[in-house]
């Protein structure tokens, strides 16, 4: 069941046809079904973390239209938009956009807080994600007193709290060391595998792309090619390497 | 390219900072100086003196002076933070400690000098329209605008204090920090995790302790002594309550976690920007209390000065007449007056005896004694009395003293005997204008009153108090009838009985008009001082809110934008940033507001408190309403230009994909 549709996405910087246009994203078309575990993969500037807003609704494409669960994004308005991001949506990001203000448990709440869900709902919720990411014991800690591992376990809580139809993570293993990364990627693995929910990510690191089920490289601001996992990580991982090293660049 | 020149184009590129910088070196001066041009005003300094009314402006001064300091080292604090990552980026690029304490020194010296010419001009002229514009509409001609060394001096050497502090400051910060740190300057994260909800209600009880102190100290005449010590206390436990208490609040808040996790962003928002915030909301807070609170008394005392007049001079002409002095027929007076068509409306002669006494210590002291008949008739009364009996008759506005130094009998001595009088009746009420010794008056009938003129020296005298058609058109007659009295005077013998004041003294003239002239002289000047300091306090206050919210502007674009990631409307970005700026700039106006009324409740007990004078409610209402009416205009300004420059750098990141 098809849960993301980009028809023939164009971006473009500058003016439009004048001497100053940059095209950041040249006719992609995708599409991403409910429980796929997708990751973008392309060297600096080729249009990916562009793509990834476009897709989740952040930015608009100067042509193209992105449909997510049925809902065209193009014909909402911006505050209609927000409410959906919110709701169908998760986010999860490289510098893991967590408020210094708020406490580890506050921040998971956030997205339920705006949504203006009852209090038993949302303490639930909380308990079942910190039990499944591990961070029971440091929910009351502020950001800047955890690791960048124990942040990116929470901005990944987070992104679920609402159930979202699927999640978008751009760089989200960026900032983190191999042992983190791993924690983080092992988490998408679950969310994935137990509550058949979409993630689609963004990223450099080819360790992190292994643990995806499909990899889409891409070039100029358009698909180059797409590769997905038909055996085990490791010859996966050498598969996505060997396509990197064709597409040229990192 | 060489480095200076590089150097030279970043600090061009970032102009904005130097700008903001010098604007507020420059306001900070400016305050300043129209602050020393009125403290410093010689006519001014004369009038506090001969009106003992320092005690008055040493609140307001302290607040103006503490305010131009904390301004100044605020405005350099928020320069430095910005400038720091830079220098921590000169440094990785291999710039020695010399060259950038070289560079320090250099921009501030120049950011000084032109900041001190800047705030000197833009002070002197403002200061200088101000006096025009308020002699104009209070109508003092005594006090103009004079500029003068010492106020230039004052002003240049408080400046180069406070520039030599911050500049010794911020090198020592700059090169006790590492470089990372230095560069990350921008980034760092306040603790908040030093607040303790406790000391916050300790803050509270010391607050709400100096203001009881107050009430029961602040009367008679030594009241005013004890007011900057319990203010200082109001203060100090003002700050440990801004300090401490949000957290205490939240704590409390976080209790109904419903309630809690509904303004969840506001709450743990406004905490987290409490510690940066404390200083400026204390000072703002003060300032308020105490534009209000002295504006209030002031256009008080101003308006009331008529009502003070007639309070303080229940006739409109009063004068002490003997056989040798001011002995002009009671007919040459009214004549003086009515030539010009003031009938005099009303005259009472007050025969009365004062008898003086030299006690063990060789101290004079003063008996005045008055009869019954004189009494009633002043008071329009029907006491009766014995022979042996008295009525203490106070001639003050006070409340009727509960014991009297009289109260074993007044004592008398006549020749080897003694006369004894016991106190009757002890009545506080001021009935005739003050007039030499007439303070402390003993009533006795007239039969005794004729057996003291026979037993004891003294001085018979007659008081004359008259009352006019037309008071207020009464200056040259008062001068008229003044000089016929000097003239005579100055023809007559002195009086040969020993006396405890002057006879000059003894002999003047009270009238309504002078006194009422007296008090709208010095209330004028009051008022004019405190509107001169309450514009500086108002102006000064919001340039300390807007500066506060618009230099954190950055940190506040942050926390939008990732708001904005996870789905924020812009509805809910909105309310968001209005209900924290309306805080902002609510919170020292409420507490200031209540801290200058409790201040005046408790003032007010001085003059028989506020159920006495009504009046003093409403002058309070007229004023704090105007600071709420100007405030809320600030604060909608303040709440659309940070929404739209939010939204304009949002939209800007989205636009470069920098979201």
């Amino acid at each position: 069941m098809t849960i993301l549709e980009a028809n023939n996405i164009f971006k473009v910087y500058g003016e439009f046809n004048g001497e100053r246009e940059t095209v950041a994203l040249n006719n992609i078309n995708l599409l991403i079904n409910r429980g796929d575990f997708v990751a973008i993969m392309g060297p600096s500037g080729s249009g990916k973390t562009t793509l990834l807003n476009i897709l989740s609704g952040i930015d608009q494409p100067t042509s193209g239209e992105v449909t997510i669960g049925g809902e065209n994004l193009n014909e909402m308005k911006s505050d209609a938009l927000a409410h959906f991001r919110r709701k169908q949506l998760g986010f999860v990001f490289q510098d893991f956009n967590l408020l210094d203000s708020l406490t580890v448990k506050e921040n998971i709440m956030l997205p339920m807080i705006l949504e203006k869900k009852n209090l038993t709902e949302m303490e639930e919720k909380i308990h079942e994600l910190a039990s499944l990411f591990e961070i029971k014991s440091i929910l009351n800690k502020y950001p800047y007193h955890i690791s960048g591992g124990q942040q990116q376990r929470t901005a990944v809580s987070r992104a679920l709290v609402n159930e979202p139809q699927i999640i978008f993570a751009d760089e989200p293993t960026g900032n983190l060391d191999s042992k983190s990364s791993t924690a983080i990627m092992e988490c998408f693995e679950r969310i994935v595998d137990k509550m058949s929910t979409t993630v689609l990510l963004v990223t450099h690191d080819v360790f992190a792309a292994s643990y995806c089920q499909k990899v889409i490289f891409i070039r100029d601001g358009a698909v180059h090619s797409s590769i997905s996992k038909t055996t085990n990580r490791n010859a996966f991982l050498t598969e996505i390497m060997d396509n990197l090293t064709l597409l040229g660049g990192r | 390219m060489t480095f200076n020149k590089i150097v030279w184009k970043m600090a061009k590129h970032h102009y904005k900072k130097y700008i903001f910088y010098l604007v507020c070196n420059s306001l900070a001066v400016t305050f300043f100086f129209m602050f020393t041009t009125v403290y410093l005003n010689k006519q001014l300094v004369e009038m506090e003196q001969s009106e003992g009314i320092q005690y008055v402006l040493s609140i307001p001064g302290v607040a103006l002076f503490t305010f131009t300091i904390f301004f100044m080292s605020y405005a350099h604090h928020i320069f430095m933070k910005k400038r720091r990552s830079e220098f921590g980026l000169f440094m990785t690029l291999g710039m020695t400690r010399r060259e950038i304490s070289k560079l320090i020194v250099l921009e501030n010296s120049i950011i000084a000098l032109i900041s001190l010419i800047i705030g000197v001009l833009i002070g002197a002229t403002l200061s200088k329209f101000f006096f025009w514009l308020l002699l104009k509409f209070v109508g003092i001609q005594e006090i103009l605008f004079q500029l003068h060394a010492k106020m230039f001096l004052y002003t240049v050497i408080v400046f180069l204090v406070m520039f030599f502090v911050a500049v010794g400051q911020s090198l020592y910060l700059t090169f006790k920090k590492n470089i990372i740190t230095n560069l990350k300057n921008e980034k760092i994260t306040e603790n908040v995790s030093d607040k303790h909800a406790r000391l916050g209600g300790i803050g509270l009880l010391i607050v709400i302790g100096s203001i009881i102190g107050l009430y029961f100290t602040y009367t008679g005449h030594r009241g005013g002594d004890f007011l900057l010590l319990w203010s200082l206390a109001t203060f100090i436990g003002l700050y440990i309550v801004l300090y401490h208490f949000t957290s205490l609040l939240i704590e409390l808040i976080k209790k109904n976690k419903g309630y809690y996790y509904r303004r969840l962003l506001y709450l743990t928002n406004i905490n987290y920007k409490y510690k940066r915030l404390t200083s400026v909301m204390m000072l703002v807070t003060v300032m308020i209390m105490v534009t209000l609170l002295y504006s209030t008394i002031i256009l008080f005392t101003y308006i009331t000065t008529e009502r003070e007049a007639i309070e303080e001079t229940p006739f409109d002409v009063a004068f002490i007449q003997t056989d040798s002095t001011n002995n002009v027929g009671i007919d040459a007076v009214k004549a003086i007056f009515e030539q010009n068509g003031n009938r005099v409306q009303r005259h009472v002669s007050v025969p009365i005896y004062s008898y003086f006494q030299k006690d063990y210590y060789e101290v004079v002291h003063a008996y005045t004694f008055m009869s019954l008949d004189a009494f009633n008739e002043l008071t329009s009364s029907q006491f009766e009395l014995k022979n042996n009996e008295f009525i203490y008759f106070l001639n003050e506005n006070t409340e009727t003293p509960e014991s009297i130094p009289y109260d074993q009998g007044l004592r008398i001595p006549s020749g080897s005997d003694e006369i004894i009088y016991d106190v009757k009746e002890v009545i506080a009420e001021k009935r005739m204008n003050t007039l030499s010794n007439l303070s402390e008056i003993f009533v006795i009938n007239d039969t005794e009153l004729s057996r003291l003129k026979r037993s004891v020296d003294g001085l018979a005298a007659v008081v004359h108090l008259i009352n006019l058609e037309d008071w207020q058109n009464s200056k040259t007659e008062v001068k008229k009838l003044k000089q016929t009295f000097e003239s005579l005077h100055a023809s007559t013998p002195a009086i040969n009985v020993e006396h405890i004041v002057p006879e000059d003294e003894l002999f003047q003239i009270s009238s309504r008009i002078e006194g009422y002239e007296k008090n709208k002289n010095s209330n004028g000047i009051l008022f004019f001082v405190t509107i001169f300091l309450s514009v500086l306090f108002f102006i000064g206050s919001f340039f300390l809110l807007y500066i506060q919210l618009f230099s954190e502007v950055d940190k506040e674009l942050e926390r939008i934008r990732k708001l904005y990631r996870i789905g924020i409307t812009s509805k809910e970005i909105k309310r968001m940033i209005s209900q924290e700026i309306t805080t902002i700039f609510m919170i020292p106006t409420l507490l200031g507001t209540t801290l200058a009324l409790l201040y005046i409740l408790a003032m007010a007990t001085d003059i028989g408190g506020v159920i006495a004078n009504p009046e003093i409610i409403l002058h309070f209402l007229i004023v704090g309403g105007s600071y709420f009416v100007l405030q809320f205009a600030f604060l909608f300004y303040a709440r659309k230009k940070m929404y739209r420059l939010l939204s304009t750098k949002l939209a800007h990141s989205i636009d470069k994909a920098n979201i």
